[in-house]
């Protein structure tokens, strides 16, 4: 059973240093799909465990999976397998071969880690070695922007993360003066010890401040577009589909831990602000977006600050929601992102004013495109949709109805600039005079009269993907039994 | 006690008025070697003093009373420090508090004299001194109480007196970090407060560098002694001062005569070496830039205040 | 060791690393901020050290040798080789200039007091009296993050906020498990050769290392 635990975190190792070692072609290829299929079935393997009943651990209780770790991993898993496979063809311009596959097995494992850890501290390391296995990804073209990508990406991610180690030291000084002293998630959860509420606070304060700096939350935002812009399509797509949601796991997990010593009003009050202040700062800015992949980004900073509020509200229907939303979120960003890196590839642009009548032009890489945005903006029958009103629903039900209408509101505005830049790109007929589309740049394309119907890329991950983001909400049994005592473990006392 | 600390107070002025301008002279001297000159001889500021004391005082065209009474209010304020620092013996007045906020007002209020003088005459360069000099005081004065501040918060009370005899009861304080800190953020401050290098050049003779040099350039004959003299106290009861602070044994804790012996002797001792360490550090320093100097007496106060806190954390943890 | 002399190693330590942490500040030359961070980690080694010894906790001790090693020697030679062949004496100027730096110094210290009230909770000593050091240490890294325009300036700034942080870690609760310690002094390497290799292709694609010159995406 402890083999199960270990062997994502292992198997990426693994993979990471075949694909480092040999540099075989094959191996460079297929490194980054074979890890995330190793976690996506370690991830279902361990939820088939947890469901019969049992919660194994590993590593002396470092390790341990219980329903949340289990379902955190199963979409670490099935993320992961849509980016790297969708993204099999997507041309990189870099120039090492064997950094990309070999970093990129490493980011999976160390996110793995970071959902399978039980100990707070190996939690904290966990999301620091992603910090530090993406930053070589972010800035991975080399160019100009890349880089100031890049130093931005790792210098305010690690400040943030530094932050959040500050608040897991205090955390275990309060366990500390309370006798037990333990970083152990299930030792702080059910324990019940005497700790000092002061204390507790600050040590949330600064924990949540932290994490919700990695997860793009605002105001601490800012590395969020650039980073999530300048990488190739496959890294942004894992970054934003999963990244984001280890992090806000994280929260969720810090926030079990501290509202019942001090009472939920702090993490409420502190992750309403942020939500609020993410939806905000996205609704503003979306519209006056150029770049394809900085309005995806936008995008992501828009559902975390969901995911904040819903988190905010607490209680079994929004933790559900927000659990069933980090999975829908996952699936159609990480497909839109890989979309993305083959829109790039084929016009040779990812401004939107550039990209014209693509519906049209180039349907074999529209249509998905077109689905993968119908899921982000909460159309249904994507999951998303019935994720987006379960929050607000739970939010008027749990007395922060004021909050969800202004949520409420600029969801729309997000809505209407998303909504815009897709149909611009999708339907708006290229101009006459317009060089960027009549001109494409060496290397693509030329266009010929006849819609270029190819996918340039496997279409399978995508169909898969995006086939379960519109099943997933209808799903009963297994699912939604995981789903409930995930949220059980979070929202036990409240 | 009281008439015990009076006499103490007297015996603190003559000593100080009689040393004062020797320490000076020893300063110079020991520059004067150390840059290769035979130097003036360690008697040659009494000399001056002799010379000035004779010399017709004149004074500008427009000058007022300001002029006559400023030099004059340099000097009563530079003996009254005298007497209230511990200088020979730390005996605390009953009836006028040696209190560290009554010493900095003292200090102030000659500052402002001198001041005053500088901007009488209405030439160019006594303004400039004046202003230089009032910008310095004003960084100046808050670092030298929030040192000395610092130091008496373990005591319980800024009396400087009361200070100084703590210091003498329990001699691991001063070598406490507090104790360190504060004196480092004291030294600094003394060296600004007096006009030494690399806050300004006591011997220059280029206008536009000269802070001191520039108050007094319009002034003469009598006038210019009680100047210098004025500032010559003010330098030997800082540096007295950051003595009795740095090693306090010695200071007399009663008005007997053998201790106030001792006291005297120690005192002139302590102040030799200072003026001695103080010109050597001179000669391998080179003048701050002006614009350069509030970031120095910024840093000194840093480090007083740093000194106040952590004297506050050694408090609650002992 | 007796209480007394705990009690006079711990604030020499503290003092010691709040001084070198106001003269980093105060300092606009890179080498010689620098020079001033290893002796900032040495000092925080001496004080886990002391720790250690005081609470007989042989572990403690061995990393308080990994300490020294890694922020006493190897990050300092690490950063002095990202400023690499600069000549002699790189200065750089701040965005706010040294005296308003110093007075904020002196204000973030008083912030770090109150901010550390909460704190006392951990319980009474030497030890936890000298917390608001490592918190004040912790503010002093973000001002120099905020108002430095160098790369190596903003590397110094992050480690001393990391610096702040492991101080306040081990003053407060006497460190963490020997994993996390591990696990964490590996991120903090990692993260600085990270930054070493971009700093040096930043320094490739646009000649020097002013950060000012990054700023190429916004919206």
């Amino acid at each position: 059973m402890a083999a199960l635990v270990l062997l994502p975190v292992v198997a990426c190792l693994g993979i990471a240093a075949l694909a480092a070692l040999s540099g075989h072609p094959l191996a460079l290829r297929y490194a980054g799909i074979l890890s995330a299929a190793v976690v996506l079935g370690g991830g279902l393997g361990l939820v088939a465990v947890v469901l019969g009943g049992t919660d194994p651990t590993a590593a002396g209780g470092l390790l341990r999976v219980d329903a949340l770790s289990a379902f955190m991993l199963t979409v670490v898993g099935f993320v992961g397998l849509t980016a790297t496979w969708g993204g099999l063809s997507a041309k990189m311009t870099g120039a090492t071969g064997r950094v990309y596959p070999t970093l990129v097995c490493l980011f999976l494992g160390a996110m793995s880690l970071a959902v399978l850890a039980d100990n707070l501290g190996v939690l904290w390391v966990a999301v620091e070695a992603t910090t530090i296995t993406t930053a070589f990804l972010v800035g991975h073209h080399g160019s100009r922007r890349a880089l100031e990508a890049a130093w931005k990406y790792v210098v305010l991610g690690s400040v943030g993360v530094a932050i959040a180690f500050l608040g897991i030291v205090l955390l275990y000084a309060a366990t500390l003066a309370s006798g037990t002293p333990t970083l152990s998630w299930v030792v702080l959860d059910q324990a019940n010890l005497p700790m000092d509420p002061s204390l507790v606070r600050v040590a949330a304060g600064l924990a949540v401040l932290g994490f919700a700096t990695k997860a793009g939350l605002a105001p601490m935002h800012s590395w969020l577009p650039d980073a999530h812009s300048q990488a190739p399509a496959p890294v942004s797509g894992l970054m934003s589909g999963v990244l984001l949601s280890v992090a806000f796991y994280a929260i969720l997990r810090v926030q079990a831990v501290v509202d019942p010593v001090i009472g939920p009003e702090l993490m409420r009050g502190l992750l309403v602000t942020a939500g609020l202040l993410s939806l905000a700062v996205s609704a503003a800015l979306i519209v006056r977006q150029r770049d394809l992949k900085r309005m995806l980004a936008y995008s992501s900073i828009e559902h975390m600050g969901l995911l904040a509020l819903a988190a905010a509200v607490g209680g079994p229907l929004a933790l559900t929601a927000a659990l069933l939303h980090v999975l829908g979120h996952g699936l159609a960003k990480s497909s839109t992102f890989v979309v993305s890196g083959r829109i790039l590839a084929t016009e040779g642009t990812t401004t939107i004013a550039g990209i014209r009548s693509l519906f049209a032009r180039r349907p074999g890489v529209a249509i998905p495109f077109v689905v993968g945005m119908a899921a982000l903006l909460g159309f249904p029958p994507f999951s998303l949709f019935f994720s987006e009103v379960a929050i607000v629903v739970a939010g008027f039900q749990g007395g922060l109805g004021a909050v969800m209408v202004v949520a409420v509101v600029l969801i729309l505005v997000l809505f209407a600039g998303l909504a815009r830049h897709t149909a611009t790109m999708l339907f708006a007929p290229a101009r006459a005079d317009d060089v960027l589309a009549s001109a494409p740049p060496a290397g693509t394309d030329a266009p010929s009269s006849q819609p270029d119907r190819a996918s340039h890329g496997p279409r399978l991950p995508l169909v898969i993907a995006l086939g379960a983001t519109a099943v997933v909400a209808f799903a009963s049994g297994p699912l939604s039994t995981l789903l409930a005592q995930a949220a059980a473990l979070l929202g036990g006392t409240r | 006690m009281n008439a015990g600390a009076a006499a103490l107070a007297v015996v603190q002025v003559v000593v100080m008025v009689v040393v004062s301008p020797l320490l000076v002279g020893l300063m110079r001297q020991t520059r004067a070697r150390l840059e290769g000159r035979v130097g003036a001889g360690v008697l040659q500021p009494w000399r001056d003093l002799r010379k000035l004391a004779v010399k017709e005082t004149l004074r500008a065209a427009g000058t007022g009373w300001v002029s006559a009474a400023g030099p004059l209010v340099l000097v009563a304020s530079g003996l009254l420090v005298c007497a209230l620092i511990p200088l020979v013996g730390a005996v605390p007045f009953v009836s006028v508090p040696d209190d560290l906020f009554v010493v900095v007002s003292v200090l102030l209020v000659g500052t402002v004299a001198l001041a005053l003088v500088g901007l009488d005459a209405g030439t160019a360069f006594g303004g400039m001194g004046s202003s230089r000099h009032m910008t310095i005081a004003a960084l100046v004065e808050p670092t030298v109480l929030v040192a000395v501040y610092a130091l008496s918060i373990p005591v319980g009370s800024s009396a400087l007196s009361q200070i100084v005899r703590a210091r003498i009861d329990d001699p691991a304080s001063v070598a406490s970090p507090v104790s360190l800190l504060a004196l480092v953020a004291l030294a600094i401050a003394v060296v600004a407060e007096t006009g030494r290098l690399p806050v300004d050049n006591p011997s220059t003779h280029l206008e536009l560098t000269m802070i001191h040099e520039a108050m007094v350039i319009e002034s003469s004959g009598r006038d210019l002694g009680w100047l210098e003299l004025g500032s010559w106290l003010r330098l030997g009861a800082l540096l007295g001062l950051l003595g009795s602070l740095l090693v306090p044994w010695g200071v007399a804790q009663d008005a007997s005569v053998a201790a106030v012996l001792i006291g005297v002797v120690t005192l002139v001792l302590k102040l030799a070496v200072l003026g001695c360490v103080l010109a050597a550090a001179e000669v391998f320093v080179a003048k701050l830039r002006l614009f350069r100097v509030p970031e120095l007496l910024a840093g000194s106060f840093v480090l007083a205040f740093l000194a106040v806190t952590a004297s506050y954390l050694v408090v609650q943890a002992g | 060791m007796s209480p007394v002399l705990f009690a006079e190693l711990v604030a020499f330590c503290a003092g010691l690393l709040l001084l070198t942490g106001v003269l980093i500040v105060w300092r606009r030359d890179l080498r010689a901020i620098v020079r001033l961070l290893a002796v900032q980690g040495v000092a925080l080694s001496v004080l886990v050290a002391v720790i250690g010894i005081d609470a007989r906790v042989p572990e403690l001790v061995a990393v308080a040798l990994l300490v020294l090693a890694l922020k006493g020697f190897v990050l300092p030679v690490v950063l002095v080789r990202v400023a690499g062949p600069a000549g002699p004496g790189r200065v750089e100027t701040p965005t706010i200039n040294t005296t308003a730096s110093l007075i904020l110094l002196a204000l973030l210290t008083t912030l770090a007091y109150l901010v550390s009230q909460p704190l006392k909770a951990a319980g009474a000593g030497p030890a936890v009296a000298a917390v608001p050091i490592g918190i004040a240490l912790v503010l002093f890294g973000f001002l120099v993050l905020a108002s430095r325009r160098h790369a190596i300036s903003q590397l110094v700034g992050f480690l001393m906020l990391d610096n702040g942080i492991a101080a306040v870690a081990f003053l407060i609760a006497g460190g963490l498990p020997l994993v996390v310690e591990l696990g964490a002094s590996l991120d903090i390497l990692l993260v600085v050769l990270v930054l070493q290799v971009l700093t040096g292709r930043i320094r490739a694609e646009f000649g020097d290392l002013d950060l000012d010159d990054l700023s190429e995406l916004r919206d």
